[in-house]
């Protein structure tokens, strides 16, 4: 009978096993939620139609150029006025440039011998300060 | 006991409901069987240096309206894990662009390449009619810039 210390508990000893499969359910619908897979990135652009051939006057025009050695030689519209400059600079010539003229293009003449990186690092600043009007293209002479 | 009623009505003993315990078990086994089974279809990653950006932006399009075109450092052209002379690049591109003209062309180059295999890509992409294209690069902080 109810002899002391031998009390029996009626509380079960195992861990409840039923609802397992809903924890990991739960689990596995929380990450499939939760999962992204890395996007494609980049430096979007749109090229211009093959036919497409408009004149624009020198004067909207803002020429970059890319040397091979990386260098970026900044010339405005029709001034024969050059200057070099660090590609990080663009982002504030651009600004200032745009804001004098809202009609500027920014024409990128890169070098064939140049890197692709140096041409991004020109595009990069560009697209920083927001532009839109982009025209790619290759020195020629 | 089992005389009563002539012994003609005996009770089956059988569960008269299908098991459901194991239902878990077999959906998982499903699920795990699709997931194992299930290949993404993508291209190969060729081994090519990004280039760095800080303006880098994220694709909001569908895989399927990308198509990737690799630039190796040596000027290679890859598209589909199949080389192509730069020639060939307008003709494999213009039925892809047809048959989806919301095709965005993602140019994934090593940083290294001369810049004029690029500029020949671009006036093949352009006669092909894909005008939409990006330039894949690296995210770049502007801290790591200013060390560099």
């Amino acid at each position: 009978m109810a002899v002391l210390g031998n009390k029996k508990s009626k509380v079960s000893d195992e861990i409840p096993s039923s609802s397992m499969a809903d924890i990991a359910f739960l689990l596995l619908i929380f990450f499939l939620v939760t999962t992204t897979f890395p996007k494609d990135k980049g430096l979007s652009l749109v090229l211009p139609e093959e036919s497409e051939q408009i004149e624009v006057s020198q004067k909207n025009i803002l020429h970059i150029i890319v040397n091979p050695d990386g260098r970026v030689v900044v010339r405005y519209g029709d001034s024969p006025q050059e200057q070099t400059v660090p590609a990080d600079n663009l982002r504030s010539i651009w600004r200032q440039g745009v804001s004098e003229n809202p009609n500027l293009i920014a024409s990128v003449k890169t070098h064939p011998d140049a890197s692709y990186r140096f041409m991004i690092d020109v595009l990069d600043a560009l697209k920083a300060a927001g532009s839109n009007r982009i025209s790619l293209g290759l020195l020629e002479g | 006991m089992g005389l009563k009623s002539g012994g003609l009505e005996r009770k089956s003993k059988a569960a008269t409901e299908i098991p459901s315990s194991s239902m878990a078990d077999i959906a998982f086994l499903l699920l795990i069987f699709f997931m194992v089974s299930t290949v993404f279809q993508s291209d190969k990653n060729r081994q090519i240096e990004w280039a760095n950006a800080e303006a880098t932006e994220k694709m909001d399009e569908k895989q399927k309206d990308i198509l990737n075109v690799w630039v190796e450092s040596n000027g290679a052209v890859y598209i589909n894990d199949l080389e192509r002379t730069m020639d060939e690049v307008s003709d494999v591109v213009y039925p892809v662009f047809v048959g989806n003209p919301s095709l965005k062309i993602s140019i994934r180059s090593d940083r290294n390449v001369a810049y004029n295999y690029i500029d020949q890509l671009q006036k093949e992409l352009v006669s092909a009619g894909a005008l939409k294209v990006v330039f894949a690069t690296e995210l770049e902080k502007s801290m790591t810039r200013q060390r560099r």
